[in-house]
């Protein structure tokens, strides 16, 4: 199984603007997506191809995933995005208007010309899809498994809504069938669900009921376009004091039995099946990223 | 390469650098307009002549008004500007990258 | 991510924009002037809810209505707008730009790598780009030892070069080393741009101290003297002929070591009237006036205009005397395109 990391803030940073792309990392998003889609205008997807290969190679990002969202594939942009990305090391290619599996594949298969072009290593670059159609959402199965590449899967939901022919409302029942459709496609493949962006900023109160209706149905985390939205989603997703202490006591039971030299993962009496064990170091991890605890493990407090 | 045509990269927001690139002669002349000219003005000049030299130009003239850009930007830019100038941002200089 | 504003071109002709666009200029005490069709401008604008806080539009290569609104008064927006107005150029391949603003904008422009071209007390006239005057001056070409011999100037419309012409240049060649004439390079005469030039050429070429060179956008031009094109706006050019005149006179004139410049003179354009009342006004000491009185033939005053309406009434014979051959020529054998070009709108009433 891949390595599970934080994907709970996937802060987007238009492409052609270098103010942006500098402060990029000092909002401590777990993801950064550089964005040469639609936050380009066509003029510029050159240049922006320019500065966001530049600054890949050159800025320090610190622990944040690295993502960029190329163009689509029946652009003419898009084969220059991808090889051009690869070679300047991206982490993860963010393909829009996903549809299909074969689009996953063409990407893998380009993604793969492009390593070996630019000698990089096989299999470095690794992918995500963003399914933004009817069409999209039920083919999301195959589309988590098209590629051993695939990190994750998001909605993109305005021109999901629009090619549903509704818009997005408040409550958000518009999108209930293409979160559940992604969250169980992504889980099945083992693989990280995004949700959609949240727009209007002057509306607190929805995008808190909005990130913690994603949360509770097992999403990694948002994508987002502004970056006082990340707090916010590190609040909803900051584990309670009760959730740290049994992950404690959890993770002690494991290094116990390590120490021992015992298979056996028990509890209070209780084996410890994996469930446990995968939730409680997840409860950790997050734990550490929201600063709730020290480095022995001492719950800090809020 | 040569320059075909005058061609521009970048704006006049803050950290970006605008890269007007023409022809020229002989060599290399850039004329920088920076707020930080006094203490950066050889570093932004040396960015834009290595990024030339990069793509074999050795003929230009360089309008570059700075706002503050980091060396990636006005890298980034004045690549962009001179494959615009060059006739080749279709077919991008994969070295160059 | 943060704070970010979208630039939006801002349609004038929707009444609903129309009147953002005039509310904010009037808060800058910006005049928008009436001889200017909306339809000839391309205008940008930031909107903050439903409210226009800067706009900035261009005319061909020109910038103009720079506005923002006083209560953002940091620089940020002024720089997206004259970025964005210098990208949408650049796109139009036209990356020559000039800007007539008030002297207190001169810095803000400057800061942007504009570069002043000449300062009156009405305003700044600001030039950025791929070329520049120096670049301009480059060009032209000098004799030995110029600075010690008698340089002339003459700028002139030629639309088209007739006898009269050909007399001031004949009084400037007698009395001078070298006489650079400056042909308008503005597009928006009956005979264009390069016909009026080779006529000019043509109708010289037998003047050996005689240069004939573009005047490029620094003479009589859309960027120095925008009017000097409509009939009759006498109030409103007073100050584009003073900027004209002190562009010539610190920009051209000095580098070129040009003492003096011949003017024919005006009985009919009150447009150059004003004009060369201007140029006595600023030019001197350092650069003369010479100003020759107007050609008569069989007591009939030479002029272009008498020329493009005879093209017009299809009367060409009348006009054979004002001619030299090589002009009256060429008209003759374009005369159908010539008379085209007035059905079809162009203006034969100004300059």
């Amino acid at each position: 199984m891949r390595e599970e990391r934080l994907r709970r803030t996937m802060m987007f940073v238009p492409g052609n603007n270098p103010a942006m792309i500098k402060d990029a990392g000092i909002y401590g998003a777990d993801s950064i997506m550089f964005d040469l889609e639609d936050a380009v205008s066509l003029a510029e997807k050159d240049a922006a191809r320019f500065l966001i290969s530049e600054a890949i190679k050159t800025q320090d990002y610190g622990e944040a995933e690295l993502v960029v969202r190329v163009n689509g594939q029946d652009t003419p942009y898009y084969h220059n995005d991808v090889l051009a990305m690869v070679k300047a090391g991206i982490e993860v290619i963010r393909l829009p208007k996903v549809e299909s599996a074969e689009m996953i594949k063409q990407l893998e298969q380009d993604t793969l010309v492009a390593e070996k072009k630019f000698g990089k290593e096989i299999g470095s670059t690794h992918l995500m899809a963003a399914i933004e159609s009817a069409k999209g959402v039920l083919n999301a199965p195959e589309i988590a498994t098209a590629s051993s590449r695939m990190i994750g899967i998001a909605l993109s939901a305005e021109d999901y809504t629009t090619d549903m022919k509704t818009h997005r409302y408040p409550d958000g029942a518009e999108l209930e069938f293409a979160r559940n459709m992604i969250l169980h496609a992504a889980r099945a493949a083992g693989i990280a669900a995004f949700d959609t962006v949240f727009t209007n900023m002057d509306d607190v109160e929805g995008f808190y009921r909005e990130t913690r209706y994603i949360h509770q149905l097992g999403f990694d985390g948002k994508s987002l376009v502004n970056p006082r939205q990340i707090p916010m989603v590190n609040e909803v997703y900051a584990p309670t004091k009760t959730e740290i202490e049994k992950a404690r006591d959890v993770i002690f039971a494991i290094e116990e039995a390590h120490a021992k030299g015992s298979g056996v993962i028990s509890m209070n009496g209780q084996m410890v099946d994996k469930p446990v064990v995968l939730r409680a170091q997840r409860v950790m991890r997050l734990a550490v990223a929201s600063n709730l605890i020290d480095k022995e493990g001492n719950y800090l407090g809020k | 390469m040569e320059i075909k045509s005058t061609a521009m990269a970048g704006t006049l927001e803050s950290s970006d650098i605008q890269i007007t690139i023409s022809s020229n002669k002989s060599g290399i002349q850039i004329d920088l307009n920076s707020d930080v000219a006094k203490i950066f003005g050889k570093q932004i000049k040396k960015v834009i002549i290595e990024s030339l030299n990069a793509l074999e130009i050795k003929n230009a003239k360089v309008k570059a008004v700075d706002q503050g850009a980091l060396d990636c930007v006005i890298r980034a830019r004045t690549l962009a500007a001179a494959q615009r100038a060059t006739h080749t941002a279709e077919e991008p200089e994969w070295e160059v990258f | 991510m943060g704070y970010e504003q979208d630039v939006k071109r801002v349609n004038l002709k929707n009444p609903y924009y129309l009147k953002k666009w005039e509310n904010l200029l009037q808060k800058v005490d910006i005049q928008v002037s009436t001889e200017v069709s909306i339809d000839d401008i391309t205008c940008v604008g930031v909107f903050e809810a439903d409210q226009l806080i800067a706009t900035g539009s261009f005319q061909e290569n020109i910038l103009k209505y720079i506005a923002v609104d006083p209560t953002y008064h940091d620089g940020k927006l002024f720089n997206l707008i004259i970025s964005t107005l210098i990208s949408t150029l650049a796109q139009q391949q036209i990356f020559h730009i000039f800007v007539f603003t008030k002297p207190i904008y001169q810095m803000s422009f400057e800061f942007v790598g504009f570069k002043t071209l000449v300062k009156t007390d009405v305003g700044v006239l600001l030039e950025t780009g791929d070329t520049a005057i120096t670049d301009y001056l480059a060009t032209i070409p000098r004799i030995a030892n110029q600075k010690n011999c008698k340089i002339s100037a003459i700028v002139m419309n030629a639309n088209p070069f007739t006898l009269g012409h050909r007399y001031l240049v004949e009084e400037a060649s007698k009395s001078s080393d070298l006489v650079y004439i400056f042909v308008v390079k503005q597009d928006v005469s009956l005979f264009k741009t390069t016909e009026r030039f080779h006529l000019v050429q043509v109708g010289v070429s037998d003047l050996s101290n005689v240069r004939v060179v573009s005047g490029d956008e620094y003479m009589v031009s859309y960027a120095t003297f925008p009017t000097y094109f409509i009939p009759d706006k006498t109030n409103i050019i007073r100050y584009q002929t003073e900027m004209d005149a002190t562009l010539f006179k610190q920009k051209i004139a000095k580098p070129l070591h040009i003492k003096t410049r011949y003017l024919g003179e005006e009985p009919f354009s009150k447009t150059t009237e004003v004009y060369n009342e201007t140029l006595k006004r600023i030019l001197p000491p350092e650069v003369q006036v010479e100003i020759i009185p107007r050609l008569k033939i069989n007591t009939q005053i030479i002029s272009a205009t008498k020329v493009r309406k005879a093209i017009q009434q299809n009367q060409i014979e009348t006009i054979k005397d004002f001619l030299p051959n090589s002009t009256y020529n060429y008209i003759r054998d374009h005369l159908k395109i010539l008379q085209n070009s007035i059905k079809e709108g162009m203006n034969i009433d100004g300059n």
